[in-house]
């Protein structure tokens, strides 16, 4: 089976994110760069999948340079090759845009492979903006199934049988190949690299797909493409700063003190 | 860009069992908000007792979908289903709810009518120019965007429950529900679903639950967790849960709070053993008035909590029962 990976580098997603208010735009010095967790996920899956069924995992991100080392990390992780999909056309691309891209990249690695692409692996959403929408969008500009919130995929007769969460349990899915599924967290984690992997990961190259090898129509991309539009940024409004109850030491029971003196805050401010 | 032609909003409702959820009431009254002289029509999927509440909520009338194609919930029908209706009405914005399978739809329906989208708006309102302008939470809800869809039709967005409430219902009140008998091509549904399993009995309404009491890793076992449904019986709650509580097996992931979870929005909302990690935070924030206990001093639940007790949630919650019972009585 050949597989794609579609991966995005986020703002590492266990830190609190905060607005700027000189520059009204997420500050983000000092915050490392990771790979968006829900695509480690589908990654994991896909290589579970390979490992089982064979194939070979090609991954791609739209991004910038520094995003070369979140394919780099997946490479030590499951991935065979990997590109970096860049081009200044492509900046400010919303869900739409960037799933037109990714299906003309899709098209641009599949003749770079010799082979067409049997599953399309993104994650359900990424972590910073625009939620749950490129897949969606990719599938539909190459005209094949996609599934959402995916925690189990299995070879199947004439495609695949894929496992879907719902609110109130799963479905069993039928789906033929070519499709793209969107990856919930499955039951596992994805793996760590061994230190050989790392090794080669890092010295792996990671060509760069540009507009011109796309061609992409300079209409479809970037702001210019894109149906929605990001108008301004706000922090939500603050919420007052809490007491907190230390336990005080000088009396008999402490913990029952301090639980009476919480109890009666809440009923001060009449939420109970 | 001028839209006139464009005027009705479809709201494409959650149906289970004759009767739309919660949030897709809501949706009616988030579409009332900035629909203008438009319609606000409520589509069903098969069921007329939920559009006829649908009107009750505040729709000016409802379409009811049936045909051969929806006996079983298929998204690539669905979306179809929408696509079809809003070209009849030339709909300005289709609302779904912000809920696993709405936020499914909501990309299916704009990929198919080449039209943007948002999912997860918690608010909105008409701008200037007749745009809706959409809040929609970024980085776990720390920073609020406003997007529009000012160069194509329809808005296609997913509304978050408890962003807008829903409308005082008018008992009886009179309203067209059409019919539609609609037949979907078939090279457009694209998959079958060959099994619905339904493997969490209990039906756990935390979206809209008033007071929310959740358990995390701190709680340390099953047996303790269990206490937790005692606080929650007393204020008339649900229990809720972090991701390693639900992955312990603790309780089900139908309770689970946060980004992969649901994002709930009680008047009420404890925290025991809970870390505050931004992907649970995300999902409670919203909270009216939130109780963190936790051992840890430095937990930064305690920079969202209006109340914190820094103790052993065990020592703490069986006074904390006792001392609640006796405020209320
Ligand atoms: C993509 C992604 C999605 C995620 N989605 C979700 C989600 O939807 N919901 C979610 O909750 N998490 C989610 N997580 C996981 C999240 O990052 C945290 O790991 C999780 O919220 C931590 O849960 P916790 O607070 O129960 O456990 P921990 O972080 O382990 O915290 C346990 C806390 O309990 C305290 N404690 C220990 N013993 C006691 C005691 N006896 N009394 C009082 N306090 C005690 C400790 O001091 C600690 O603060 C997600 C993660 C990722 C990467
Ligand atoms: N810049 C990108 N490059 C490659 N894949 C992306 C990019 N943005 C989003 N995706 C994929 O689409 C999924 C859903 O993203 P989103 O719709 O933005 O929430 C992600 O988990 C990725 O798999």
């Amino acid at each position: 089976m050949e597989i794609l990976v579609l991966i995005k580098q986020v703002p590492d997603d266990s830190v609190d994110i905060q607005l700027d208010p000189s520059t009204n735009a997420p500050k983000l010095d000092g915050v490392t760069p990771v790979t968006n967790a829900f695509d480690t996920y589908a990654l994991e899956m896909a290589t579970r999948f390979k490992e089982a069924n064979g194939g070979t995992i090609t991954l791609a991100t739209i991004g910038d340079d520094g995003a070369v080392s979140s394919i780099k990390e997946c490479l030590a992780v499951g991935g065979d090759k990997g590109f970096l999909i860049k081009d200044d056309s492509f900046a400010d691309s919303d869900p739409a845009a960037k799933g037109y891209i990714l299906s003309k990249a899709a098209a641009k690695l599949e003749e770079l492979n010799g082979a067409k692409f049997d599953i399309i692996f993104a994650g359900k959403e990424a972590t910073d903006f625009s939620k749950d929408l490129v897949p969606a969008y990719l599938a539909q500009e190459l005209g094949v199934p996609v599934v959402s919130d995916v925690i189990a995929v299995d070879p199947a007769d004439g495609g695949l049988l894929v496992k879907q969460e719902t609110d109130t349990g799963y479905n069993m899915i039928d789906v033929a190949t070519p499709c793209v599924l969107a990856i919930q967290k499955p039951d596992y984690d994805p793996r760590y690299p061994t230190i050989k992997n790392k090794m080669k990961a890092r010295k792996a190259q990671v060509p760069v797909l540009t507009a011109a090898d796309l061609g992409t129509e300079a209409d479809k991309v970037g702001a210019a493409g894109s149906l929605t539009k990001t108008i301004g940024m706000h922090a939500p409004a603050k919420k007052q700063a809490g007491v907190k109850i230390v336990p005080p030491a000088d009396v008999e029971n402490p913990i029952a003190a301090a639980t009476a003196q919480a109890v009666s805050i809440m009923a001060e401010a009449k939420v109970l | 860009m001028a839209f006139e032609e464009f005027k009705d909003i479809l709201v494409v409702m959650e149906v289970a069992d004759d009767a739309p959820a919660s949030v897709s009431l809501e949706n009616i009254a988030a579409a009332k908000s900035v629909a203008g002289e438009g319609k606000v029509i409520a589509v069903s999927v098969g069921s007329e007792a939920a559009a006829k509440t649908a009107i009750e909520y505040g729709a000016d009338c409802a379409f009811v979908v049936k045909g051969a194609q929806f006996e079983q919930y298929n998204a690539d029908a669905v979306a179809d289903a929408a696509a079809q209706l809003c070209a009849e009405v030339k709909a300005a914005a289709i609302f779904t709810a912000a809920t696993p399978a709405g936020k499914d739809l909501v990309a299916r329906i704009a990929s198919k009518l080449k039209t943007g989208a948002v999912n997860d708006a918690t608010g909105l309102k008409l701008d200037d120019n007749g745009n809706i302008q959409f809040t929609v939470p970024a980085y776990g809800g720390n920073i609020l965007t406003d997007v529009v869809i000012d160069s194509v039709r329809p808005q296609v967005a997913s509304i978050r429950g408890g962003s807008v409430s829903k409308l005082e219902p008018a008992a009886g009140k009179a309203g067209d529900v059409v019919v539609k008998d609609i037949t979907v091509a078939d090279d457009q549904v694209r998959y079958a679903v060959k099994e619905a399993v339904k493997e969490i009995a209990e039906t756990v309404n935390l979206e809209e639950a008033d007071v929310i009491v959740s358990g995390g890793r701190g709680m340390g076992s099953a047996e303790n967790f269990e206490k937790l449904q005692e606080l929650a019986d007393v204020l008339g709650g649900v229990v809720g849960c972090t991701r390693p509580a639900m992955e312990s097996g603790w309780i089900s992931r139908a309770h689970q709070v946060g980004q992969s979870g649901k994002i709930v929005a009680p008047k009420l909302y404890f925290a025991f053993g809970i870390s505050g990690a931004t992907q649970h935070v995300s999902g409670m924030i919203g909270s009216k008035y939130i109780v963190a206990v936790n051992k840890d001093e430095e937990a930064p639940i305690f920079d969202v909590a209006d109340v914190g007790i820094v103790g052993n949630a065990m020592d703490v919650l069986p006074v904390m029962i006792e001392e609640i019972k006796k405020v209320i009585g």
